[in-house]
């Protein structure tokens, strides 16, 4: 297992150091830099912006500025931005942390939800209260992200019912520890459940048609041929192999952290990572956009890992093979 | 000798279509009942009625199932028997076993009326050695054994309980001949050992007379002759088994070719009038076409064909 592990991770360098040289590539020859850009400024003197091309070794050849941007990378070094003068890595930690917060609020309140409704909609398939599940999943999977954050906004500031935009209230500084976790919890939550209610229905109807179709496994037969409880048929010989293929999608989505909640975001003004890519993108931040992309890059193998050795563990075909 | 089971005009089906029609036999303690047909005649919807687990839009239309007197049509909470007092075994056993749970947990699962953790290991570990598989399958999981052992821990599971009555639903024909061989004897000493009654579907002629007492031949969802196996082999009555018996790999030496039954089976949706077979048959007269013939009894044989008597399905 151990070996397996070090084996993949080994296999991620190339893709991680593709990945970043390629885009490091396509960010250079997009045209209109930021450099262009700091010319056509009158406030600053053509001697500031020939030092920062020295600085960021960005006088060199393209090939060459990456590997300058490798090195830096290995001793710890993002760079600076060039929109806030400020080390990356500075920017990253506050953003980083919040998107965190988000993802992880809503991922574990999308599965806690969406799995047990999943094996219930699976159960009662074809009856009443299925169909009807079935119809608020349709819905929700329909509905588009950015509309449901709209109507969560439209409502919110007509009732002042959450706080909007933003991690954290006027009174923040001399509130308690506590006061502060629940002032930043009550921030979380537009965003929060505005991504859990667009994650159940897709989720749920994975869930439920995962679950059906080991239902009409032969082995499930067997089960009911023995004389096994029904319950016990479907939360221990259904259950097991229909949560089997969600671990997949669990890595997956634990990979697309910092995309995944980018458009809510900037929607309801969580200050996130998907707020400063956008930001860095557009005003071709080169080390800004290159760091977050290392970090996304960072939690794909971590989230691809992660789903590796939890289906190991989970499934004896694949850890004893 | 006692009787164990007894089907007794049973109809399996729906609206649309009618699976099994006017079925009728029993299975006394210790016998080893065969049933033979061609793919889609219904022997394996037969043994799913017997244990109820039809298809969701499948019912039993009619007809009685007289388990140890119980009408197993009327029970609710079938599964008092299955696994208790009736168990089954398929064709692949790979595609039956959970493939996440370990052989022993999944033999010890299917234990009836045992508390104890330890007793019920125990019974699994004797149970292992019964069916001729070695101590350590109890820690294995069903993709770590060849498809003879699989078969040999279902047959395990289904006996666990030291049931009444084992269904086998072509439990040999994934596996190649020497395997299948030794499940074969396995299941023979069992019925002797513990007095077990067997319900065996195949499609294979000769392994059905090797194997049972009885034996019943079904097309397109009735019962077209029954008898005791050498009956059945020797001296076949209706015109179909006839021409199962001659397309016997047996009889292939003294031949030319390999014979095949010629024409098709009709669909069970829309089946003839008259006799299902009469398409495909030699023996055709005119009553064929226009009327389905009923059972004809000489003393313990069964024929439904009207070469041997005019008798006519209500
Ligand atoms: N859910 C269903 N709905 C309608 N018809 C069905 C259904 N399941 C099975 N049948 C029909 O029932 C008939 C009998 O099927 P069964 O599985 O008993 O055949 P079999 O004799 O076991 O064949 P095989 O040798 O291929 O296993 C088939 O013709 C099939 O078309
Ligand atoms: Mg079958």
């Amino acid at each position: 297992m151990r070996q397996y592990i070090f084996k993949r991770l080994i296999q991620f360098i190339p893709l991680l150091l593709g990945m970043t040289f390629i885009s490091f590539i396509i960010i250079q020859i997009a045209p209109g830099d930021y450099f262009t850009q700091l010319k056509m400024n009158p406030e600053i003197s053509p001697e500031t912006i020939e030092n920062m091309k020295k600085l960021f070794g960005l006088d060199k050849p393209i090939i060459t500025q990456y590997f300058y941007w490798l090195k830096n990378v290995f001793s710890f070094n993002l760079g600076e931005s060039f929109t806030y003068h400020v080390p990356v890595s500075y920017l990253i930690k506050i953003r980083l942390k919040n998107t965190l917060a988000l993802s992880i609020f809503s991922i574990f309140l999308t599965w806690i939800i969406s799995i047990p409704l999943g094996i219930f909609g699976a159960v009662k398939e074809g009856k009443f209260i299925g169909k009807f599940l079935s119809f608020l999943a349709y819905i929700g999977i329909s509905i588009p992200s950015f509309f449901l954050a709209m109507l969560f906004i439209f409502f919110i500031s007509k009732t002042g019912f959450l706080p909007l935009g933003g991690t954290t209230s006027l009174f923040y500084e001399n509130a308690s520890f506590f006061e502060k976790f629940l002032d930043y919890l009550k921030h979380l939550l537009v965003p929060g459940l505005i991504l859990t209610l667009t994650g159940i229905g897709s989720l749920y109807r994975l869930m439920k048609n995962n679950f059906l179709e080991v239902l009409n496994s032969p082995y499930i037969f067997t089960a009911y041929a023995k004389g096994l409880p029904e319950w016990k048929i479907y939360l221990k010989h259904a259950l097991r192999n229909a949560i089997n293929p969600m671990i997949t999608i669990f890595g997956y989505e634990l990979s697309s952290i910092l995309s995944g909640a980018g458009l809510v975001e900037i929607i309801t003004g969580w200050p996130g990572m998907g707020r400063l890519i956008l930001e860095g993108v557009l005003s071709s931040d080169l080390y800004l956009v290159m760091a977050s992309l290392l970090i996304g890059g960072i939690l794909l193998i971590i989230g691809n890992l992660f789903s590796d050795i939890l289906l190991a563990i989970v499934d004896p075909r694949i850890r004893l093979r | 000798m006692k009787k164990i089971l007894e089907l007794k005009n049973i109809y399996v089906g729906n609206e649309e279509i009618k699976i099994l029609k006017n079925i009728n036999f029993e299975v006394k303690k210790g016998e080893v009942l065969s049933i033979v047909g061609e793919s889609g005649c219904g022997k394996s919807m037969t043994l799913r009625t017997i244990i109820k687990l039809l298809p969701k839009n499948i019912k039993i239309l009619k007809g009685k199932i007289l388990f140890n007197e119980l009408d197993i049509t009327e029970i609710q909470d079938m599964e008092r028997i299955r696994g208790k007092e009736i168990g089954i075994i398929f064709q692949e056993p790979s595609s039956y076993l959970n493939p996440l749970f370990t052989i022993g947990n999944q033999i010890e699962e299917a234990i009836k009326n045992e508390k104890s953790k330890k007793l019920c290991k125990e019974k699994v570990f004797k149970i292992l050695q019964e069916v001729g598989l070695p101590e350590n399958v109890y820690y294995l999981y069903p993709h770590q054994l060849s498809g003879g052992m699989q078969q040999r821990a279902m047959i395990a599971m289904a006996i666990v309980n030291n049931p009444f009555l084992l269904l086998a639903d072509e439990p040999t024909t994934a596996l190649d001949v020497t395997t299948a061989l030794g499940i074969i004897n396995l299941l023979k000493n069992l019925v002797a050992t513990h007095n077990l009654s067997v319900i065996f579907v195949t499609h294979d002629i000769s392994l059905a007379r090797f194997i049972s007492d009885t034996i019943i031949v079904m097309y397109a969802g009735f019962i077209i002759e029954k008898g005791t196996s050498e009956e059945i082999y020797n001296q076949p009555l209706h015109p179909y088994t006839k021409k199962l018996i001659n397309c016997l790999p047996e009889k292939y030496r003294k031949r030319e070719r390999i014979l095949t039954i010629e024409g098709e089976v009709p669909s069970l949706k829309n089946l003839p009038s008259g006799c299902p077979f009469s398409n495909r048959c030699d023996f055709k007269i005119d009553i064929c076409e226009k009327y389905l013939p009923g059972e004809i009894k000489f003393e313990n044989r069964i024929v439904r064909c009207f070469k041997y008597g005019n008798i006519v399905e209500s």
